[in-house]
């Protein structure tokens, strides 16, 4: 049931960002693929640690603001350094992305495995009894 | 994992807003670039300069038709003599419209065969400046005596110049089809033209006519003509 919640959250945000009309001046372009970097890292990130079960909201809320926070500090000093520090935001980003989304994977595939074993084995008890 | 909730679900409407806006930013970005912009602001300031160069060509012509009545009012004597040497330079310079017999010649670019070949060099389909500017040459060995490419009447300083994909004629761009009128006596231009560059255009298959005319009309140059570094030796 929880999973169908990122969907209707992500449905809902696309709608009113459609929505919006408001032009962003090009400048800040580089900031706004950042921010979109640092929230996809963080429903990952959440999803993540809903499997584990180690869920706080607080953290996540935190982490999701000082990252982009941090990111867009990076971007404007690279801006002003004339080095390309965003990349750094970006590579970071992605790292914890695909990282993220591999431990999904594995708590996924571990818990249907998990799941299918204790179902044979639930299987194989039964037929033993009506073997005997 | 109820507590997760209502966090959860604000981070993925972020997630979503974000996504959303910066794919349509992107999207109008793509349609909307800065280079296209400027070259539409460079476009409509050569579109206002060239009105503003028409307005002037008429005021030039509105007075020059001033002068011409105020020089043919007052005429006594050796004055008039004078004028009627002036009236005669004013035509042989090309300051006013001049009528008689002549032809004229069209080409157009050769569209057909830039059709059938779309992935040949274009370049070798379109008139260039260099094809009017050799048939003007031959016109004036054919003892051409007064010239227009349309509508522009050629003097002594014109030019004709290749500006991107047009031509410029007395700093004026024309495009195809170009009409080239030339006063003088049809044969000997025609046979001038055919003696030249005639059959290479009519060989790289460009359309071109050439018609005999009893009345032809050229207009006077339109433009300024002021010398001022030239003195009389």
């Amino acid at each position: 049931m929880w999973l169908v919640l990122p969907l209707l959250g992500l449905i809902i945000g696309a709608y009113l960002g459609s929505a919006v009309t408001f032009q962003l001046p090009a400048v800040y372009l580089k900031y706004m693929s950042i921010a979109v970097l640092a929230s996809l890292d963080s429903v990952f990130g959440g999803i993540k640690a809903i499997l584990e079960e180690k869920f706080d909201g607080t953290i996540l809320l935190t982490g999701f603001f000082s990252n982009a926070l941090l990111a867009a500090l990076l971007t404007y000093l690279g801006d002003r350094l004339g080095v390309d520090l965003y990349y750094a935001a970006i590579f970071a980003f992605g790292v914890r992305l695909f990282h993220n989304l591999a431990t999904i994977r594995h708590y996924c595939l571990l818990s249907f495995r998990k799941k299918r074993s204790m179902r044979q084995e639930y299987d194989g008890m039964r037929h033993g009894e009506y073997d005997e | 994992m109820r507590k997760a909730i209502p966090t959860f679900l604000i981070i993925c409407i972020l997630t979503g807003f974000l996504l959303a806006f910066q794919f349509t930013t992107q999207n109008k970005n793509a349609s909307f670039n800065a280079v296209s912009q400027r070259n539409n602001n460079l476009i409509t300031i050569i579109h206002d300069l060239e009105k503003e160069i028409a307005n002037q060509e008429d005021q030039i012509e509105a007075m020059r038709a001033q002068l011409n009545d105020l020089q043919s009012t007052h005429s006594k004597g050796k004055l008039q003599d004078l004028q009627t040497t002036l009236a005669k330079a004013k035509v042989e310079a090309g300051l006013t419209p001049v009528v008689g017999k002549g032809i004229i010649i069209t080409i157009d670019d050769n569209q057909e065969g830039m059709k059938a070949n779309p992935n040949d060099d274009p370049n070798k389909y379109i008139v260039h400046d260099e094809h009017l500017l050799n048939l003007v040459n031959e016109l004036r060995i054919g003892s051409a005596e007064a010239i227009a490419i349309n509508g522009h009447r050629l003097i002594t300083t014109s030019e004709i110049r290749c500006v991107g994909n047009l031509i410029n004629v007395d700093m004026s761009r024309v495009a195809p089809p170009y009409e080239i009128r030339a006063i003088g006596s049809p044969k000997l231009m025609i046979e001038s033209i055919s003696m030249g560059k005639l059959a290479e255009l009519e060989n790289d298959n460009y359309p071109i006519t050439i018609e005999e005319s009893e009345h032809l009309v050229i207009p006077a140059y339109r433009g300024d003509l002021q010398f001022k570094y030239t003195n009389k030796s």
